[in-house]
């Protein structure tokens, strides 16, 4: 009788048996997106180093800090900026969920580019995980759109210039490149209607669309098992070609599918442990650590706040967010190429990515050697980036010249 | 006896198919009018045409640079001429400096007739006509670019 209002909420108690953990994973809305058994291999933190996992965390803590900040912003300049200063001068602990959703934004743009690396480097998607890695891509970029729009709403010098240079880069796209600045901007130059529209797409377009796409990514995840289970699960004899002697894990379609099960991770019930512990455990020590760390930072290094946007005073050097300085350093060649053409030409070469590399040899391990060539320009090219990167974020001074960080 | 070689299954069949292309083609125009909606039709921005003083405020072989309209107004030997300050380059605020102007974002440098002289600028700063009202002010008009060649006597 007493437990009668728990049980109406948790069908399973707290579980004590295999069973019951089981039971607990599937009848959960938010524990079903794992599988109430995993691979053994995929759990050993240096097959994936948490990367996915932890670009979802920090999704979650831009959600929640985003929402508190948004009662006290005011998208409309110049409030826009005395909003900012009031969260950090004037509302209490205002200062350290700012700084805390800026360090987030920051360190998810890094997670889900080394999650990118991973995912390459682990050879992850090749088939049947090729669309799932051209949804990556797109959350990529969700990410870096969601990074650009969130830079203007302080409507200080570093936001205004920074966009500035960002949307006069759009512009350079052939044909539609001065439609889509004007439409980035709602008109000619950046004003009130701009930091609406950024504010819009920051809050609930850019977000909506992200959580739509995760949750196509989690749910392919999931559908087709974490890639290396396979490669490295114990062998199982075949009963005849094709055909795997049953496994305690069913499908519930056998009346349609010809398939003994339709989630191959491991063949072999042996490879595979309770979800609950096992992985419950580790992705809520995952979270402490990314929580401690986003806390010591938040309470250590300040946000940068600039003077109030000035549109007659360009600061100089005026620099992009770090992430697209790689990209600004190579605009300081050419705009056109290094805007617009490279920038397009990698992306459009990701998403495609999957479909002209269709060997399906060397998924599942780091660094397999079946895929050196490929791992090679894949490597070659972040590590070009990366250096654009720090050219632009440390070597570039005044007038873009030359400056060595350490005069 | 029913000669009709189309049954009347197919018949019902074609008849929901075309009503679903039309609901889907109207569902698709009305998208489409709403990409439209995207697009503002009033601009709450200072006007392109403006005026920007009285020929006399600026001293003779003076070059003004107004910060508010971002332009340089040169009041030469032989009439006005005036450049914007808008790089071509990605549109920070050029500096006079050197022989003519500076970006301070991308490094590009421009001559004192806004050439380019070396950088990424695709383009040489743009020049704007210049002309005067019935009681003698000064008005640019953003919208209508020049060659390097115009001057206004005044």
């Amino acid at each position: 009788m007493k437990l009668r209002l728990p049980r109406s909420i948790w069908r399973v108690g707290w579980p004590a048996t295999d069973k019951d953990r089981s039971a607990a994973m599937i009848s959960s809305l938010f524990l079903h997106i794992h599988a109430a058994r995993v691979s053994r291999h995929v759990l050993r933190p240096t097959y994936t180093y948490a990367l996915g996992l932890i670009a979802s965390i920090l999704f979650v803590v831009l959600s929640i800090t985003g929402l508190a900040l948004m009662l006290y912003y005011v998208p409309h300049p110049p409030d826009a900026y005395r909003s900012m200063k009031d969260l950090q001068f004037v509302v209490t602990f205002g200062i350290v969920l700012r700084n805390m959703h800026r360090w987030s934004a920051h360190a998810m743009v890094a997670v889900v580019f080394l999650h990118m690396c991973r995912v390459f480097w682990t050879g992850s998607y090749k088939s049947p995980r090729e669309f799932n890695w051209v949804v990556g891509v797109l959350l990529l970029l969700l990410t870096l759109a969601l990074s650009f729009t969130g830079y203007l709403l302080p409507w200080d010098q570093l936001a205004f210039w920074a966009i500035t240079v960002g949307t006069n880069i759009a512009a350079y796209a052939p044909i539609v490149g001065d439609r889509l600045k004007f439409l980035l901007l709602s008109g000619h130059v950046i004003g009130p209607m701009t930091l609406l529209r950024f504010y819009v797409l920051h809050c609930v377009i850019l977000p909506l669309a992200m959580v739509m796409l995760i949750s196509l990514h989690i749910w392919r995840v999931r559908k087709d098992g974490l890639s290396g289970a396979e490669a490295h699960a114990s062998p199982v004899e075949e009963v005849a070609p094709g055909v795997f002697p049953a496994s305690s894990k069913t499908y519930g379609l056998m009346a349609l599918s010809k398939r003994t099960r339709a989630s191959v991770e491991a063949r072999n019930p042996d490879d595979e442990v309770f979800a609950w512990p096992h992985l419950l455990y580790r992705e809520l020590l995952v979270a402490l650590a990314v929580m401690v760390a986003l806390h010591a930072a938040s309470l250590t290094f300040m946000a940068p706040l600039e003077e109030i946007a000035d549109p007659t005073r360009t600061p100089n050097p005026a620099k992009a967010p770090w992430y697209f300085l790689g990209l600004q350093e190579l605009v300081h060649y050419s705009a056109l190429v290094g805007g617009v053409l490279v920038p397009t030409l990698l992306v459009l070469a990701l998403l495609a990515l999957p479909y002209y590399d269709r060997s399906k040899e060397g998924s599942g391990r780091w660094f397999a050697p079946e895929r050196r060539v490929a791992n090679s320009i894949f490597t070659a090219l972040a590590i070009f980036f990366a250096t654009l990167t720090v050219i632009g974020t440390l070597f570039r001074g005044p007038n873009w010249a030359w400056v060595w960080p350490w005069r | 006896m029913n000669t009709d070689p189309t049954p009347p299954d197919m018949m019902r069949r074609r008849l929901f198919a075309a009503g679903c292309f039309g609901i889907g083609a109207a569902t698709a125009g009305f998208l489409a009018a709403t990409l439209r909606f995207l697009v503002p039709n009033v601009l709450y921005e200072p006007s392109r045409r403006f005026d920007v003083g009285a020929p006399s405020d600026f001293a003779p072989g003076s070059v003004t640079f107004l910060a508010e309209r971002q332009l340089y107004v040169f009041n030469s030997v032989d009439g006005f001429y005036c450049i914007s300050s808008v790089c071509t380059h990605l549109g920070c605020n050029v500096k006079r400096g050197g022989a003519g102007f500076e970006c301070p974002c991308h490094g590009s440098r421009f001559d004192d007739n806004g050439q380019v002289v070396d950088g990424p600028a695709p383009k040489p700063l743009p020049w704007y006509a210049l002309s005067l009202t019935p009681r003698k002010q000064l008005v640019v008009d953003l919208d209508q670019s020049v060659t390097p060649t115009f001057r206004l006597r005044a």
